[in-house]
């Protein structure tokens, strides 16, 4: 037991951290919501009511589709862009999928790599880009989640405020759905800008995010 | 159509969209049950069937709601078109529409004689 939480500590970390992080956003989105009723003459709902309702769901997915976007554009992107001095980025000359001997992959597989490394066919491409492809295709399910829970949201408001409600395609060309989609990416792909150009001049011993304390401004692709 | 999503957040939210016939009767039920009272001249059960804050608005100057929701200019047709979204509800009777919100665990007139506009917002003759 104890291996095995060292062994995934990481990837436990963040899931209990997600898991609280959701607790607090189901009391916080609870309250705000009741405030939003009481101020509207409505009546109050139950935390369990909330948290099975669109309103929550689209809080939710609003944020999961935009971190899943980060990663399924910073995946594909760094295969093809680099940046000189960053941990973040390969080497400069690198740029591309790379050849088969750099990648271990058909005949240059090693003997405990991947089955579908080792094969032909479409199993070794798709393999070869199942990361960038299950971040893509997670980013575009919470992106489409967003987009039905976000209606239903958007319908509950329009009818408080006695106005005619929209259809699914009304909604995803409604501003409320691209204010909600926008202000998340934003903030991502700034996150993301700020950590490939920070990281070519800061340093945090021991993570691999970092350079080694000690490499040089210039050294790119080194992790610590 | 009442959305209730599936349980907690590991989901695929497609499934977990579903359309709930009880909120629809049970709206359809209420707004029906609002409009027989003023058809039948029944101010204190139509006034009962309000939410608080929209019998308060009419009572102003001691006048009494169930005596000024009777001289109101709300259709009393039948039940035709029902949407309901999330914790609001949209009814459409006699060529005017009827809002209502949950309260508790039923519903409430929120807003009535309610008459389309153009790029506006219903007009009602009473609301929350």
């Amino acid at each position: 037991m104890r291996r095995f939480l060292r062994d995934n500590g990481l990837t436990l970390f963040f899931l209990l951290l997600t898991v609280l992080a959701l607790v607090g956003q189901a009391f916080a989105g609870h309250a705000r919501y009741n405030e939003r009723q009481v101020a509207g003459g409505g009546g109050t709902v139950s935390l369990w009511h909330f948290v099975t309702s669109a309103e929550f769901a689209v809080d939710v997915t609003e944020n999961w589709q935009s971190e899943y976007l980060q990663f399924f554009l910073y995946i594909f992107m760094t295969v093809w862009l680099v940046q000189r001095g960053s941990p973040e980025s390969k080497e400069i000359g690198k740029e591309g999928t790379e050849s088969d001997e750099d990648q271990q992959v058909g005949r240059y597989a090693g003997p405990d790599a991947p089955r579908w490394a080792r094969v032909g066919g479409v199993r070794g491409p798709l393999f070869s880009r199942s990361l960038g492809l299950t971040m893509g295709a997670l980013f575009l399910a919470s992106w489409f989640a967003q987009s039905v829970a976000g209606r239903f949201a958007y319908n509950g408001d329009r009818l408080a405020e006695r106005q005619e409600t929209v259809s699914w395609v009304g909604y995803v060309v409604s501003a409320d759905f691209w204010n909600r989609s926008l202000q998340n990416w934003q903030s991502e792909f700034l996150a993301v800008a700020s950590m490939v150009w920070l990281s070519i001049f800061l340093r945090q011993r021991g993570s691999p995010e970092s350079k080694p304390v000690g490499a040089p401004r210039g050294a790119t692709g080194v992790e610590g | 159509m009442r959305w209730r999503g599936g349980v907690a957040f590991g989901f695929v939210l497609v499934g977990a969209v579903s359309c709930s016939s009880v909120d629809d009767r049970a709206v359809a039920d209420e707004a029906a049950a609002f409009l027989r009272a003023l058809q039948k001249g029944d101010g204190a059960g139509a006034c009962a069937r309000l939410l608080p804050r929209a019998a308060e608005s009419l009572e102003s100057g001691g006048k009494a709601c169930a005596d000024e929701v009777l001289g109101l200019d709300v259709a009393v047709g039948g039940v035709r078109g029902v949407e309901v979204w999330g914790d609001h509800a949209l009814v459409r009777a006699g060529g005017q529409a009827v809002f209502l919100s949950r309260w508790g665990p039923g519903w409430r007139v929120a807003a009535a004689g309610c008459e389309a506009r153009p790029d506006e917002p219903y007009a009602c003759e009473v609301e929350a």
